[in-house]
């Protein structure tokens, strides 16, 4: 289910998917898609996990997957299916069950018992699951007359991963994570428990939705729940000290080489030294090595040119951590502190494979992963660089032969057109969404 | 025919092969025949739920095919339990697994299963050394670490002086920092204050500010400096002195860390501007 994702999103992206494929085969992919729900709600992973020919006590072997559940949902939209067989129902009281006492989310459910450890990436894919089956609002949803996820509990849980740095992590102490950071900050926006509205253009679809008359009982709703609790707990304690923590992920230190030399010399030179800043003079050296490294290394005009995102405070880029820092710096509204240029070019002219897609690390081969998030972290560049009013191909040196971007939504990590779709079935399934009226989402 | 098919062993089982759903299976994942062969065997056992020491033998087949199958794992942990198998064994298979794919998750979700089971912890420790031999900055292994030191109650057995050595090897190593951070503060649910007491503070604030002699241009302990304060509500203004050693504003060639700089910013005030165009300078800067 994930491969699928990566790949029907990454060609929605490039807007190679409907001149690439005919309306039957894209309808034998959403039947594929559905051949993998699992009767009592979610989608499993892959059908060779599939036991459902069989009758007797195996179901608890062939589980519904939280990760494979929010893939199967976002692919379903970027291959506009309606979502009508989906079993929505069904799909939010597991969806409840997955969640655990102390408000965190897992995988699966195996005998009774939610397995996949604690993995923010879990809370993630089930309040993206939930967004999309009934819309940011709280407590039982009218529509399908489920209960709610315990939101409050999730909050507390996310809140409790933050760490001394200003970063997040999966759980109390654990390493602060961009990955786990951007799913943490993506989270809060589904259950609408963000520090502070986002402001975004909303999108035609949404427009249209926020035409409709808004019904009675979402009015009620709406004062009831204020008047009852007042302000409700957000997420993130230090919303600025977050956006530090993201924007510090940005490095210079954008192959493993440059990383491995810090083992034989701790000193401060441009070589050995993570983030070293043009501005950034070494007063002495312990070693005589680190002093001629100094004297070679190349001007600050040229070791800026390419800047990535590490995942972790001194670690090497990674291009995934382009979309996961980038997606988190768009969500806190503060895509600003980044200059997109170098980090485009890095993407661009050090990770970019020359038989397509995306590796890890400059040199290495393309893989599906890092392919799909290379393209939505150059998606959110595309859309800053036009923010900052700067010419979409400024500073790139290599003539660009590839087509625009679609525009990615960066919380749900699908185009902003696929994401829109939901606004038309919400619609048809009743579901009124106060919050997303402003523009946010 | 697998190998499966002709083994009187197996005779009895009718494997359950994979259907990919449909003509045109989205992605479908080709896989070797050998480990087809297998998975549809386990996939038969798995649904009349056997647990037998032959499925041990085909769970680990699997594992060392493709370690990435998390139902197969779980089964395996089901499979050794309920056979009440010799975990010890177990941990040293796990050994040589956890060595040859550094990147598993499973792998640890199942080691510690197993060793929550044991209730013991001997050897642990040392294999996680050995493990951060080869990659020191591993996150499931120090994740795996932090469990250890909480489960077996090992905060005061030497823990600190590990921490040191990880640190001596690499200063720069983030992890370690932030496992130093977790054993000074990690027991405040059990009534033992971190660097809210005084003592345990001006100790740690020694320690940052030498590492950061060491190597100014070091995110790690200003960031760890400044968790510190915030942790026991210092005001960063007593930081501003320090701050300054590393990167004085009258002698702008004069600045060894950035970091120094970034905190100075913050200090003196317009917080979040200053932060933002300070970053914003740092990353244009040409
Ligand atoms: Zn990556």
């Amino acid at each position: 289910m994930t491969l699928a994702f990566f790949t029907i999103s990454a060609l929605d992206l490039l807007s190679s998917l409907v001149p690439n494929t005919t309306p039957e085969e894209r309808a034998a992919y959403i039947d594929w898609i559905y051949s993998c729900q699992i009767p009592s709600g979610g989608f499993r992973a892959s059908p060779s996990h599939d036991l459902s020919a069989v009758k007797d006590g195996s179901a608890q072997w062939d589980p519904a997957n939280v990760p494979a559940t929010y893939f199967a949902l976002a692919t379903l939209l970027i291959l506009g299916d309606d979502l009508n067989r989906v079993r929505r129902k069904e799909t939010l009281k597991w969806l409840r069950c997955m969640q655990r006492d102390d408000g965190s989310f897992g995988e699966t459910l195996v005998n009774g018992k939610i397995e996949g450890g604690m993995d923010t990436r879990f809370g993630y894919c089930a309040t993206c699951v939930r967004y999309i089956l009934r819309g940011k609002r709280e407590g039982r949803d009218p529509t399908s007359e489920e209960q709610d996820i315990d939101v409050d509990a999730l909050v507390e849980c996310l809140r409790k991963a933050e760490t001394y740095d200003g970063g997040m992590s999966e759980m109390p102490f654990h390493e602060a994570h961009a990955g786990f950071t951007y799913c943490a900050i993506a989270a809060l926006h589904f259950i609408d428990r963000f520090p502070w509205p986002i402001c975004s253009q909303p999108s035609e679809g949404q427009r249209a939705f926020n035409k409709m008359p808004l019904r009675k009982e979402d009015i009620v709703s709406t004062t009831s729940s204020e008047q009852q609790g007042g302000r409700k707990t957000c997420g993130l304690t230090s919303p600025n000290l977050t956006i530090h923590w993201l924007a510090s992920r940005l490095t210079a230190t954008i192959s493993i080489e440059d990383e491995e030399d810090t083992y034989a010399d701790e000193t401060d030179t441009p070589e050995t030294c993570h983030d070293a800043h043009s501005f950034v003079h070494t007063a002495n050296f312990p070693t005589s090595m680190g002093e001629t490294s100094e004297k070679s290394r190349p001007s600050s005009h040229f070791a800026l040119d390419w800047v990535g995102f590490n995942g972790r405070c001194n670690k090497v880029a990674d291009t995934c951590y382009a979309f996961w820092v980038g997606a988190g710096l768009t969500l806190m509204n503060a895509s600003r502190v980044v200059h997109p240029t170098p980090v485009r070019r890095y993407l661009l002219e050090q990770t970019a494979h020359i038989v397509g897609g995306f590796g890890k690390l400059p040199g290495d081969p393309p893989d599906v992963y890092h392919s799909y998030l290379g393209l939505a972290a150059l998606s959110l560049l595309e859309t800053a660089a036009q923010a900052a009013h700067e010419s979409p191909r400024e500073g790139l040196r290599k003539p660009m032969e590839e087509r625009e971007l679609k525009a990615l939504d960066a919380c749900m990590c699908v185009s902003i057109e696929a994401k829109s779709r939901l606004y038309a079935i919400w619609q048809r399934w009743g579901v009124h969404d106060g919050k997303d009226r402003d523009g946010g989402g | 025919m697998g190998k499966h098919d002709d083994d009187p062993a197996w005779s009895d089982i009718t494997p359950l092969p994979t259907s990919e759903g449909g003509p045109n299976p989205l992605a479908a994942i080709a896989y070797t025949e050998e480990y087809e062969d297998t998975m549809s065997y386990l996939r038969a056992v798995m649904a009349s739920n056997g647990f037998s020491p032959r499925v041990l033998d085909l769970t680990e087949d699997l594992i060392d095919m493709n370690p990435a199958h998390y139902t197969v794992w779980l089964y395996r942990a089901q499979c050794l339990f309920a056979l009440n198998s010799d975990l010890h064994v177990e941990l040293e298979r796990l050994n040589e697994t956890a060595l040859a794919h550094q990147k598993n998750y499973q792998i640890w979700h199942h080691r510690n299963l197993i060793v929550d089971k044991l209730d013991k912890c001997e050897g642990e420790q040392g294999f996680v050394q050995r493990m951060f031999v080869k990659d020191a900055k591993n996150y499931h292994v120090w994740c795996y670490r932090q469990w250890l030191v909480k489960r077996f109650g090992l905060w005061e057995k030497g823990e600190l002086d590990f921490t040191e050595e990880m640190l001596r090897e690499d200063i720069r190593n983030n992890s370690a920092w932030n496992h130093w951070w977790f054993v000074v503060n990690g027991r405040e649910a059990e009534g033992v204050a971190g660097v809210t007491d005084p003592d345990s503070r001006a100790r740690e604030i020694n320690f940052t500010k030498d590492a950061i002699a060491k190597a100014p241009q070091n995110q790690s302990p200003w960031n760890y400096l400044r968790g510190i304060a915030r942790k026991s509500g210092i005001s960063l203004a007593h930081l501003k002195s320090f701050a300054e050693q590393h990167a004085s504003l009258d002698r702008p060639g004069a600045v060894k860390s950035s970091f120094a700089l970034d905190l100075l910013a913050d200090i003196l005030g317009k917080r979040r501007v200053a932060t933002s165009k300070l970053v914003g300078r740092m990353i244009c800067w040409r």
